[in-house]
């Protein structure tokens, strides 16, 4: 704990420090040439780690981008100890900008925004759960986002409808254990798993974990109800074990007490990032529900104050810096191009997610109650 | 005002109704909410409602009868006999109260689950799975083991007051000790026994947590998965249901706790033992380990674990932020400050009986047995129009809604055992009706009202979801540090403020148990 206090106390010494032209920032953001920011460089923020030897990331960059002044409340269903850093990045950025951050979970933070009306104090909302953020289009309750935002990230990861934007991404992955397969060994089918024997009684899923039933909502909407509910009888039968969140899938794939599991891909670079050498892969299904690609969003709310400063913060969690940060710091996918993913991730263009609009994956009612009928809920 | 010497009345009963409109006034949201919904008959009768409710009807049965279990037996050992290491058991007995029942859970899960730590531990010798510890047996396990204290405090405290030599002249009647506990003892601390069990039962009912964890249907389950799936009618109509079954649980305790008070004349017996438990003194400290070591030592292991275990995957992410530390104690200690003073006059009318004070005193409990996520989007509905809204007052607001019935148990009960004819003489020497109140019974009540705002803060340091609703932007507690790490999978960052919130709050028991010169019921 002393570590992280001390990191912070750091922080504030490295803004003062980088303000006056100091090293120890990375890349061309390190405020050196012109005083337009008078903060300390987002690599700083980073902190050190696995993403030191990274090229400096392209795209827009803070420096142009329209200034942030004033107080913004953000309600975010991202945590502190994900997003809290960036914030700080911005507000030392930018003399005379605040965040005031509401953290909560997704749906409680949406369900608090329709109660609220029009009082609303939020003038953004961040979010992993992009249900969350369609749900709340729906009812109105969002404000287009202007095109210089909206055409930050690739066309996919937007509402089409340009009431939100995506603001990183992760996949759905096969975590497998390197010295138990090489890597063309694992299927490339999700359906391909439950009727293999090299991996009866040999994996993990995590049924209650949110992302998990985003990528079983995906399946039925891609392939239909039988069809998912013949997959994960068919798991279930093949000896599947169950694991409390995909943190531990990960954990339990490099320890080799499973063989390979169902995950975010962030969780395996977390592993990765704590011990290169564990044994552990990242394998990716072709162009099926295993694979599915979803976003972390953002929109800004009918009842924000200043629609403009609120759209400008949005485009700022699109900028090189941002992006940066979400790909070494959350080890999730950047969304623009110009910024890779970390370590040996395949480019977003390599993958091959299925053709899904995000916004049906708030669906996920039906989902339930397939899930507590096949009994794994 | 100065009817027979009583202290006046005209202040306490207008506050006791101030107070209890208050808290009854998020429950009007929840009303109007249900009553708006189109369609109520079909969505309020469906067929899945009544397993629902089944399933919550057993959960807090259950639960109740075994805290009742647990708790008599111990808060009896505890107070009437020479059980050695008699204070450090009692307070251990009484500490599973200050482990906030989803960490509990969260831990029991993981140590007792599937591919749980117990169960990788046992693999090499041969053991593939453990008993199921998902579903009513788990939730009941938890909830039992976190909540049974309310009980054992309430209990005791009233076992306390029971004049030792009435008990001794009994045994001197009848030697066996068993008819002596059940024809002497058992009658004067029933309406103890009810108090502490009705705070089991509504917690049993309102804890979304641990049936979430267990995978157990209780209506709080289902109304969280109803406003995680968008369907905030559904969600109403049920809450509604919820707040009618906290109804009938306060009918049934009141109907069984009868109008056996005795009043005054409580002059605590200080704790004489009086009975030799002989041979049977060492099962006696065996059974009042048991469930405490269990309650403690699972999570608390977890959480050690977690902490220890030095994987990157568990460790990284922001750091601990000792403003937390601060911030918890600090909106503890106002609802605490604040439940002690809204308790006052309610416990006062009360414990002289007439409707007013009757009704007062039921009418706290239904915010306490409100789910959190009901509470906090009631409070949000009537907090976001004013000025108000994420400020602290109305987060303390909301914490006495949700606590103010352990107050005002408590502090009703030392009026309870406070004897009018102090009041009279006082009066007959001339003091003012203000005096006779401030220089007789307060210093009287005093031990009582501070153990239930110790209680109040205990419980508030602990309290998730409303916090999570009305706290001030930018405004981080330990609990809220804890559920953002865990959320987002950083569980040794959960490790740390976890275990400083059970710290605390171990403190506040301490200051519970030190003051119990009260009988409670």
């Amino acid at each position: 704990m002393n570590d992280g206090i001390d990191r912070r106390s750091l922080l504030k010494y490295a803004g003062i420090a980088g303000a006056a032209g100091a090293t120890g920032c990375i890349g061309p953001f390190d405020g050196g040439d012109g005083n337009e920011t008078d903060g300390t460089g987002i690599g700083e923020f980073i902190g050190s780690g696995p993403g030191n030897d990274r090229p400096a990331p392209e795209g827009t960059s803070v420096e142009d981008m329209p200034d942030l002044e004033g107080t913004l409340t953000v309600y975010s269903g991202r945590g502190q100890p994900l997003v809290g850093d960036l914030f700080d990045f911005l507000e030392s950025t930018y003399d005379g900008f605040e965040i005031d951050p509401a953290y909560g979970g997704s749906a409680d933070l949406a369900n608090r925004i329709n109660v609220e009306g029009s009082n609303s104090p939020a003038d953004v909302f961040y979010t992993v759960n992009v249900g969350a953020l369609g749900s709340l289009s729906e009812s109105g309750r969002t404000v287009a986002l202007p095109d210089e935002v909206l055409g930050l990230p690739r066309e996919e990861f937007r509402d089409p409808d340009g009431e939100w934007v995506g603001t990183s991404g992760r996949a759905r992955t096969i975590p497998y254990n390197t010295e138990e397969f090489d890597e063309g060994e694992v299927p490339d089918d999700i359906f391909a798993f439950p009727d293999n024997e090299s991996f009866a009684d040999g994996m993990g899923w995590a049924p209650t974990y949110g992302s998990f039933q985003d990528f079983v909502t995906a399946m039925r909407i891609l392939n239909g109800e039988e069809e998912t509910r013949a997959w994960l009888e068919g798991m279930v039968e093949s000896g599947v074990s169950e694991y409390q969140n995909e943190q531990i899938i990960a954990n339990a794939v490099a320890d080799g007490e499973i063989v390979a599991g169902f995950a975010n891909h962030y969780y395996i670079q977390r592993v990765l990032s704590g011990n290169p050498d564990a044994p552990l892969g990242t394998a990716f299904t072709d162009g099926d529900a295993g694979s599915l690609f979803n976003v972390a969003g953002a929109a800004v709310m009918d009842t924000a104050d200043d629609e403009e400063l609120a759209a400008n913060f949005v485009r700022h969690l699109l900028s090189a810096e941002a992006q940066e940060f979400f790909a070494v710091r959350t080890e999730e996918y950047p969304l623009i191009p110009g910024v890779d993913p970390l370590g040996n991730l395949p480019a977003i263009d390599e993958l091959n997610p299925p053709e899904l609009d995000l916004t049906e994956l708030a669906d996920v009612e039906p989902t339930l109650e397939l899930m507590r009928d096949v009994g794994i809920l | 005002m100065q009817r027979r010497g009583r202290i006046g009345e005209v202040l306490p009963t207008a506050a006791s109704i101030a107070v209890a409109l208050l808290v009854l006034f998020p429950l009007y949201w929840v009303v109007r909410r249900a009553v708006s919904v189109d369609g109520t008959t079909e969505l309020l009768f469906r067929a899945e409602n009544l397993r629902v409710f089944g399933n919550t009807f057993v959960l807090v049965v259950l639960v109740t009868v075994a805290s009742v279990v647990i708790s008599v037996p111990l808060a009896y050992v505890t107070t009437f006999t020479d059980v050695p290491f008699r204070r450090a058991l009692t307070v251990l007995v009484a500490l599973p109260l200050v482990v906030p029942s989803y960490i509990g859970a969260f831990g029991f899960v993981t140590a007792f689950g599937p591919r749980g730590e117990l169960q990788s531990a046992l693999e090499p010798y041969g053991v593939e799975s453990l008993p199921e510890i998902y579903g009513l047996t788990g939730a009941a396990l938890v909830i039992t083991l976190y909540t049974y204290p309310y009980v054992f405090i309430t209990t005791r405290a009233a076992l306390r007051s029971v004049n030792p030599s009435v008990v001794e002249a009994a045994r001197t009647l009848n030697s066996k000790r068993g008819s002596v506990f059940r024809e002497v003892v058992l009658p004067q601390v029933k309406p103890a026994v009810g108090a502490g069990s009705l705070l089991v039962a509504l917690y049993a009912l309102s804890d979304f947590g641990t049936p979430a964890i267990m995978r157990f249907d209780v209506y709080t389950r289902v109304i969280y998965v109803n406003y995680n799936t968008w369907s905030p009618d559904s969600a109403a109509l049920l809450s509604l249901q919820l707040v009618g079954l906290a109804a009938v649980v306060l009918v049934a305790e009141t109907a069984l706790r009868g109008r056996t008070e005795t009043r005054g004349g409580g002059v605590s017996g200080d704790g004489e033992s009086v009975v030799e438990l002989g041979e049977w003194r060492a099962p006696a400290v065996v059974a009042c380990l048991v469930p405490p070591l269990l309650a403690l030592a699972v999570p608390v292991g977890v959480l050690f674990l977690w902490l220890f275990r030095g994987e990157a995957s568990y460790a990284s992410g922001g750091g601990f932020e000792v403003e937390t530390v601060y911030n918890s104690v600090y909106v503890a200690g106002l609802a605490a400050v604040a439940a002690a003073a809204a308790a006052l006059p309610i416990a006062y009318t009360s414990a002289r009986g007439g409707i007013v004070g009757r009704f007062a005193e039921k009418a706290v409990y239904f915010g306490y047995a409100l789910p959190g996520v009901v509470l906090g989007l009631a409070l949000v509905f009537f907090g976001a129009p004013t000025r108000l809204y994420q400020t602290i007052p109305l987060l303390v607001f909301g914490y006495i809604v949700r606590f103010l019935p352990e107050s005002v148990g408590i502090t009703r009960a030392s009026f309870v055992q406070f004897d009018e004819r102090l009041a009279e003489a006082s009066r007959t020497l001339g003091s003012s009706p203000r005096k006779t109140f401030l220089r007789v019974m307060l210093p009287l009540v005093t031990p009582g009202v501070v153990a239930g705002a110790a209680l109040v803060f205990l419980t508030t340091m602990k309290e998730l979801p409303v916090t999570l609703f009305l706290r001030p932007a930018g405004f981080e507690t330990l609990v809220t540090q804890v559920w953002s790490a865990y959320e987002e999978g950083f569980f040794g960052q959960a490790a740390v403020p976890a275990l400083i919130l059970v710290g605390i709050s171990a403190l506040s028991m301490l200051v519970i148990l030190s003051m119990e010169k009260y009988e409670v019921g």
